[in-house]
């Protein structure tokens, strides 16, 4: 690791695990925002000529929102490292879409780094004591690419207590038994636990569930987080439907639900309660829920044509500023709509048209059938 | 002050009209500040009543002599061409804010489209597919040993995609030309030329414009849907592959099924092209093939081949590209883009620029206000466009090697522009038929196939007509 990353990722570090949680002030992200951007443009030579493209620089820069994003797809076409990429940890890479056959890589420096985002972070939001976490995903010894394994896995182990386990196979099979044997057991111990998983796993469970006419009463205090939504999925299913069914499987009221909003291409992530929520957990009042960032990520929410920043209370597409990014690229364009919401955002959804215009194809679709 | 436009045109001719006994229900979509859509929603029993009335019309209609069908279309044609008629004024508004395109484009695409549905292009277009149209009329001697006639269903249901303005017309044309009664559920980005079309037929030619109905509906979604596909003899359907797929399994066999499903096309410039003389005019045409319809259609090209060794390059050709799409945005301006669309656009350039930062071959051109972007490849290869204007540039170190590359997309191949490729056309076009292209053009040309093409590869009246052969029998 070169010495100029180790010592930003150790500051870095440290002043996550300082933090509080509460947002820091304005100028204490700003400097940290232009000692990352000036860092990234010193090691990342592809960034910083598509930085320059944008006639910016470091000492030209007047404001963290001035740095320059790049748009989260970008992580399918370039290896993103800020630093030596031969002292690259971990690559992270996505599911779901691919372009041209090609998934996102998140190409990670520090773990540790990662780490000390993720945790205060969860124990934040998920963590009021220490939990048992089951986690509908697969362990991370299975899924080295998934920065979602990963991430449970230092949950299991830093904040769990190493209580838990992983309950989906390497080939994405639930282990429904031994799912169900573990919520028995949460039960008869009256111990609450954290249930963590995929949206779509989610889906899967519920069915299952649903066949063997089974459920569960949780313990009060148990937390279901699912993540992941169903893009690309063939089956979808509307979010008040799916935390009414989570609700009433496992015996958790929906103010227990929590959604966590993150992606390979960022190593912070996003969570909508029940930190986050002041009011409005119930199921009638989904739609008025916020993801809050961590003191060490800014969201902008920009216009979707000009691209320039909006004003609270207008759609537009999520811009995320990570520092935990630091090896990689801290300003992320997502395809995510959303709303600024005093101390968060609201996620609108996927940026999509009423009614699909144009001869325009995925190239999945092309591929899809083609014999190799 | 808001206008509000009815997606819906219905045959008055019947006097159990529903609409007096019972009036329809209808829902509105907002779709600017200035005009909302009002659409009726059709309950089982006015289904049944206009399905009813169009298949009683569809029977007179039979009787109508083709040529007053050409005459009576081709005066609403020449009613949209002239820019005297208030018609042609009101289409142009009506589209801006329904199609999404800029009002130069609107007033474009209006006049490519009704120069096709003008009695001239018609004839043209029977003479060439039938030989005689009288077989519309009547039995006819083609050939030996037999006599001949075409003859149309009853109804005929058309699902319009709404993506390019005007091809819903296009598709109820060939349908009265067959003389089929009409239903048709355009997309909504096609809602306002077939209305206003059968509007002005009513004035021009009654009869034909009663055996007509024109809906909108949100696809899927209402009951005249279902009754539809089951009462007409064919069914046209223009739309996405999953639209198409969910149609064709609701439509009876013995109803024949036309559709037209998503495409792709893309442009060959050869060494012939890239002199110093040809390569600016060659990149101007290309520029307007792109940006045509901001490149929804399927025949606009997504990507772009050049071949190297010309005395133009690929890379200085996509600079003369980019130059005219420029010049292009000024002139024909870019329309409305969906938050999705603006989004995927980002996401593209963005990708294109930092991998041109990587120091590879790859150039982007784009523009400062607008979504126009060329991006120049360093190696050949194929990738869709997000459209609203955006085409890669491949270069090819020989035009002929291009068609094995599009393989992978064959399957979904529609129209190859080639310029330039002198006397090894007819070896390319050859590779090209192999590769799944159904038309070879040029960039001019490639925006506005005649009213003959033969979309997708079949006959214009292939699917709506069947042909009845009366063989010499002994008297």
């Amino acid at each position: 690791m070169s010495d100029a990353f180790a010592s930003l990722a150790h500051d870095l570090g440290a002043a996550f695990k300082e933090s509080s949680g509460e947002p820091w002030p304005d100028d204490v992200f700003e400097r940290w925002a232009l000692r990352v951007f000036a860092y990234q443009f010193e090691t990342n030579p592809v960034y910083a000529a598509y930085v320059g493209k944008r006639g910016v620089t470091p000492s030209r820069l007047a404001h963290w929102g001035e740095i320059p994003w790049v748009p989260a797809s970008a992580f399918k076409a370039v290896p993103f490292v800020s630093g030596d990429s031969s002292r690259v940890q971990r690559v992270f890479r996505t599911s779901g879409t691919t372009v041209a056959g090609r998934r996102g890589e998140h190409h990670v420096l520090d773990l540790n780094l990662y780490k000390h985002s993720l945790v205060p972070n969860m124990r934040r939001h998920l963590y009021s004591g220490i939990l048992p976490i089951l986690a509908l995903a697969p362990a991370p010894a299975q899924a080295p690419e998934s920065s979602l394994s990963f991430m449970l896995g230092v949950a299991l182990e830093v904040l769990s207590g190493g209580e838990g386990g992983f309950f989906v196979t390497q080939n994405g099979v639930i282990d429904t038994v031994g799912l169900s044997a573990a919520l028995v057991e949460a039960s008869a111990r009256e111990t609450p636990v954290l249930l963590a998983g995929t949206a779509f796993a989610f889906v899967h469970w519920l069915d299952w569930l649903k066949e063997q006419s089974g459920g569960f009463n949780l313990p009060p205090g148990s937390l279901i987080m699912e993540t992941g939504g169903f893009k690309g999925r063939s089956r979808v299913l509307g979010r008040p439907e799916f935390y009414a069914a989570l609700s009433e499987a496992h015996g958790v009221p929906c103010e227990a639900i929590v959604n966590e909003y993150g992606m390979t291409e960022l190593l912070s992530q996003f969570y909508d309660g029940p930190v986050a929520a002041t009011s409005g957990m119930a199921l009638e009042a989904l739609g008025a829920r916020r993801h809050v960032p961590p003191p060490w990520v800014r969201t902008r929410v920009l216009d979707p044509n000009t691209l320039s920043p909006l004003s609270t209370g207008e759609p537009g597409l999520l811009c995320h500023y990570d520092l935990a990014n630091a090896g990689s690229v801290m300003a992320v364009l997502t395809e995510d709509l959303g709303i600024a919401v005093d101390d968060g955002f609201r996620v609108l959804g996927r940026a999509q048209g009423a009614e699909a215009r144009g001869c325009s194809l995925a190239m999945d679709d092309l591929l899809s059938g083609v014999p190799s | 002050m808001t206008t509000t436009f009815d997606a819906c045109w219905l045959p008055s001719s019947s006097s159990e009209s529903p609409t007096a006994e019972s009036p329809l229900a209808w829902e509105t979509i907002d779709l600017s500040e200035s005009l909302a859509v009002r659409y009726p929603v059709w309950s089982d029993d006015a289904a049944e009543w206009l399905l009813e009335a169009l298949k009683e019309v569809g029977t007179r209609l039979a009787d109508v002599p083709v040529r007053d069908v050409v005459s009576g279309v081709g005066r609403v044609a020449d009613r949209f061409l002239d820019s005297s008629d208030p018609i042609r004024s009101r289409a142009i508004d009506l589209l801006v804010p329904t199609a999404g395109i800029s009002k130069e484009m609107a007033s474009e695409v209006l006049t490519g489209m009704a120069r096709d549905w003008t009695a001239e292009r018609l004839d043209e277009l029977l003479q060439r597919e039938l030989r005689d149209r009288g077989v519309l009329d009547g039995f006819s001697r083609l050939d030996e040993g037999r006599s001949m006639r075409a003859s149309g269903p009853p109804l005929t249901f058309h699902v319009g995609a709404g993506t390019v303005p005007g091809v819903s017309v296009t598709s109820m044309i060939r349908a009265l030309l067959v003389k089929s009664a009409v239903l048709l559920k355009p997309g909504l980005g096609d809602v306002v030329l077939p209305v206003l079309f059968a509007e002005a037929l009513a004035e021009e030619a009654p009869e034909l414009a009663g055996a007509m109905a024109v809906t909108y509906w949100l696809g899927g979604s209402s009951p005249l849907e279902g009754l539809a596909l089951e009462r007409a003899g064919a069914v046209v359907a223009y739309g996405s592959d999953e639209a198409i797929t969910s149609l064709r399994a609701r439509t009876p066999v013995t109803a024949r099924f036309i559709a037209y499903h998503h495409r792709l096309s893309v442009g060959l410039v050869g060494r012939g092209a890239l002199t110093v003389e040809r390569a600016s005019h060659v990149a101007r045409m290309a520029a307007r093939a792109v940006s045509m319809f901001d490149q929804r259609g399927c025949v606009s090209p997504q990507a772009i081949y050049v071949e190297e060794g010309g005395a133009v390059g690929p890379g200085e050709w996509a600079a003369l590209l980019a130059s005219a799409m420029a010049d292009l945005e000024a002139e024909l301006p870019g329309g409305y883009v969906t938050a999705s669309e603006a989004s995927a656009v980002h996401q593209t350039r963005g990708s294109a620029e930092l991998r041109e930062a990587t120091g590879s071959g790859v150039r982007v051109f784009r523009a400062d206000e607008g979504l126009w972007t060329v991006i120049l490849e360093d190696e050949l290869g194929f990738t869709p466009s997000c459209l609203n204007r955006v085409v890669s540039v491949f270069p090819a170190p020989d035009l002929c090697d291009v068609a094995g590359s599009l393989g992978g997309v064959g399957r979904y191949l529609q129209t190859v522009v080639v310029e330039g490729a002198d006397d090894r056309l007819p070896k390319l076009a050859e590779a090209l038929c192999r590769a799944g292209a159904t038309r070879i053009t040029s960039f001019e040309k490639a925006p506005w196939p005649p009213p003959w093409w033969r979309h997708d590869g079949a006959s214009v009246f292939a699917g709506l007509i069947r042909w009845v052969d009366l063989e010499e029998i002994d008297p």
